[in-house]
């Protein structure tokens, strides 16, 4: 290397870094200054006077030790580097220029204690998500315990409903018939008492059915089943049951049939028919002249139904409203749950439909819902498949401990043709068994003594094959998943009439060879 | 001054020395130097720059020093579990000199400090405060505490 590049090299360092210096002696007294030692903001240092007095970062260190301090602050605030350099007992003190090293450190050190920061964050940020997430789960948990003891209570509370229920509707069904059968003088109001009677319990019953239902929706335990259904009994079914209530008001039912005479559909025949009745009972309970309209119709596999009505119809700012459940319009002072508009939507919805809600306030409101109806050329004779008698007689075993409900059973019963032995428990189930051979065992599940399903169990070890047919007021799924487990024939929901029984008895009794 | 980056030791020593505080984040590069009088004692306070993965603490900052405060962030456990390792640079060079500690960010939302963190992070020889250099609590009592050990 040339001897002129070295100075050169000198000579531009030297530039850049303008290194200014000063000497101590041992006792820190300032000896020797260079004159441009006040551009780093060091005045009045002159020869003579104690450095540690004016040059802070000389208070407290060794003057026998070297040091190198690559980025100090100096007092007019030009980062500068320090180097302390011994020499013979005296201090060389040199100070130079950093700032292009203070520069691009800062900046480079700035960016990554930032984005450390911010990674610190976001782990905090991600820890608190998952602590929210879990929090969210325990949660969720608690909620669906709660709801699952709700559609326990539900349940409960509707088990404790029904029997009593099924015990006034089906005692209140004989006096009807024994009026009927009586000849009484026409001011004779009882026939009148009985029929309120009956209305008054069907009501109570389906409103029971409704806060069950929301349970079980909440629960997801509503399953749809299609079957084969005849459209014009459908109908004639609502209109038998709707017209007294449209009587009363001294207002018009109107049927709309667009479906040949014996068409037959694929449907969950007691959910549509569940849906018409909480629809066309809202129309008739908000209609108070005029007329409800109930339109059936059936095209393409597809089953269009329709609910017009003249009533009051709803504002406009209730109409996102009435959708919710428990919701009812305030100044109407009419009776009810709040519960059937938003089940009857949620079910439609469980079918595959979607609710429509048209209104006028003051004119009258129109509710319509479509469903996949499938037709079925299924021969489906359901007048004789309701018969309420058997046509030889079957004799049937009757478990059940609810002896009003009992009574009332073996009357209906004997009168469709059934010979009756009625036991109160499953241990005398057990034993009437074991005496005589039946065509057909009902069984309730919750009795003393021997419940339900502890006597089917035992029934089936014994390999006793009695058809058995549950007979309760548990509307549990699980109650019937468990009962078909048990091998059970089929399962009837309290209050039972005895066209079930019979529909059901005919398609499992094997008739003896 | 020592710990680790962004636990505010240049906010605390602004705080003591010209009563300002400013929120933005200005890393310290190397160390600033700023003498105080606490009591009939001139005490120069070297803020040095913080610790981090990438730099640890530069021993040739800390020679000299009589005292140390040792700062974390409260809200940050990570830069108190940290005084261990940077204690064991600080004794390297100075021996057991006397220490102070501050806890700082007490006025900000998350405060993480536990019984069981400053069990395993706080010697018992060391003087501890919970600071906010934004408020200044405990700002002018953790000086004075240093002083008060480096004196004895």
């Amino acid at each position: 290397m040339p001897q002129s590049l070295p100075d050169n090299i000198n000579q531009t360092l030297m530039q850049r870094l303008n290194p200014a210096y000063l000497r101590l002696d041992a006792t820190m007294k300032v000896t020797q200054t260079s004159s441009n030692l006040s551009e780093y903001g060091f005045a009045d240092i002159t020869e003579g006077v104690d450095a540690t007095e004016h040059i802070d970062f000389l208070v407290g260190v060794d003057p026998a030790q070297a040091l190198s301090l690559p980025v100090v602050a100096s007092p007019n605030g030009h980062p500068v580097c320090i180097e302390l350099l011994p020499e013979q007992g005296d201090l060389n003190v040199i100070i130079a220029d950093a700032r292009e090293q203070f520069d691009l450190q800062q900046k480079l050190q700035q960016k990554a204690n930032e984005n450390q920061l911010l990674l610190e964050k976001q782990r905090t940020l991600l820890g608190e998500l998952h602590a929210a997430k879990a929090e969210l789960a325990r949660r969720n948990t608690e909620l669906e315990e709660a709801s699952r003891l709700q559609s326990s209570f539900l349940s409960g509370v509707s088990h404790e409903f029904r029997t009593p229920l099924t015990s006034i509707l089906g005692h209140n069904d004989l006096l009807r018939k024994s009026l009927a059968a009586e000849t009484r003088p026409k001011s004779d109001k009882k026939q009148i008492y009985t029929d309120a009677v009956r209305r008054a319990s069907q009501h109570l019953l389906s409103l029971v059915e409704n806060l069950l239902d929301h349970g079980k929706l909440d629960a997801g335990e509503i399953t749809i089943n299609p079957r084969p259904v005849q459209l014009s009994t459908l109908q004639n079914d609502l209109e038998m049951l709707l017209r007294p209530l449209a009587d009363a008001k001294q207002i018009d039912l109107l049927m709309q049939r667009q479906y040949p005479v014996d068409e037959s559909v694929y449907i969950d025949e007691s959910r549509v028919r569940q849906c018409l009745i909480n629809l066309a009972g809202n129309a008739i309970k908000f209609t108070d002249k005029g007329s409800v309209t109930i339109s059936m119709a059936h095209k393409d596999d597809e089953l269009q139904l329709r609910i017009l009505d003249t009533g009051i119809g709803i504002k406009k700012e209730d109409l996102a409203k009435i959708r919710q459940p428990f919701w009812q319009v305030a100044d109407t002072g009419k009776a009810g749950t709040g519960l059937g508009l938003s089940i009857t939507e949620r079910i439609i919805e469980l079918m595959g439909g979607e609710m429509t809600i048209q209104s006028e306030y003051g004119r009258g409101t129109e509710v319509s819902f479509s469903l996949n109806a499938p037709a079925t050329d299924a021969s489906i004779n359901l007048d004789q498949a309701r018969e309420a008698a058997f046509k030889d007689q079957v004799s049937i075993l009757l478990t059940e401990d609810d002896l009003d409900i009992a009574q009332l059973v073996v009357i209906l019963l004997e009168e469709a043709n059934a010979k009756v032995t009625h036991v109160e428990n499953g241990e005398l189930a057990l034993q009437a068994l074991q005496r005589d051979s039946f065509d057909l065992v009902l069984m309730d599940l919750n009795m003393p003594i021997m419940g339900g399903y502890e006597t089917i169990r035992r029934m089936r070890d014994d390999g006793n094959h009695t058809p058995v047919v549950i007979m309760t007021a548990s509307a549990l799924e699980a109650d019937m998943h468990k009962a078909q487990a048990l091998g059970c024939d089929g399962y009837l929901l309290k209050p039972v009439e005895v066209a079930d029984i019979v529909a059901i008895a005919d398609q499992i009794i094997v008739p003896l060879e | 001054m020592v710990g680790d980056f962004a636990v505010g030791k240049t906010s605390l020593t602004q705080k003591f020395v010209n009563n300002v505080f400013s929120d933005k984040y200005l890393t310290t590069v190397g160390v600033k130097i700023d003498t105080a009088d606490v009591s009939d004692t001139k005490l120069v306070v070297w803020d040095v720059a913080g610790r981090d993965a990438l730099s640890p603490i530069n021993a040739a900052y800390l020679a000299g020093a009589a005292g140390i405060v040792l700062v974390g962030d409260g809200t940050r456990p990570e830069t108190i579990k940290s005084f261990a390792e940077i204690w064991q640079t600080v004794s390297g060079k100075l021996g057991d000199v006397p220490v102070v500690v501050a806890l700082n960010k007490r006025d900000v939302d998350g405060w993480e400090v536990t019984d069981d963190l400053l069990q395993t992070s706080i010697q018992s020889s060391w003087a501890v405060f919970e600071t906010s250099a934004k408020d200044g609590s405990n700002v002018p009592e953790l000086f004075a505490a240093l002083v008060d050990r480096i004196n004895c």
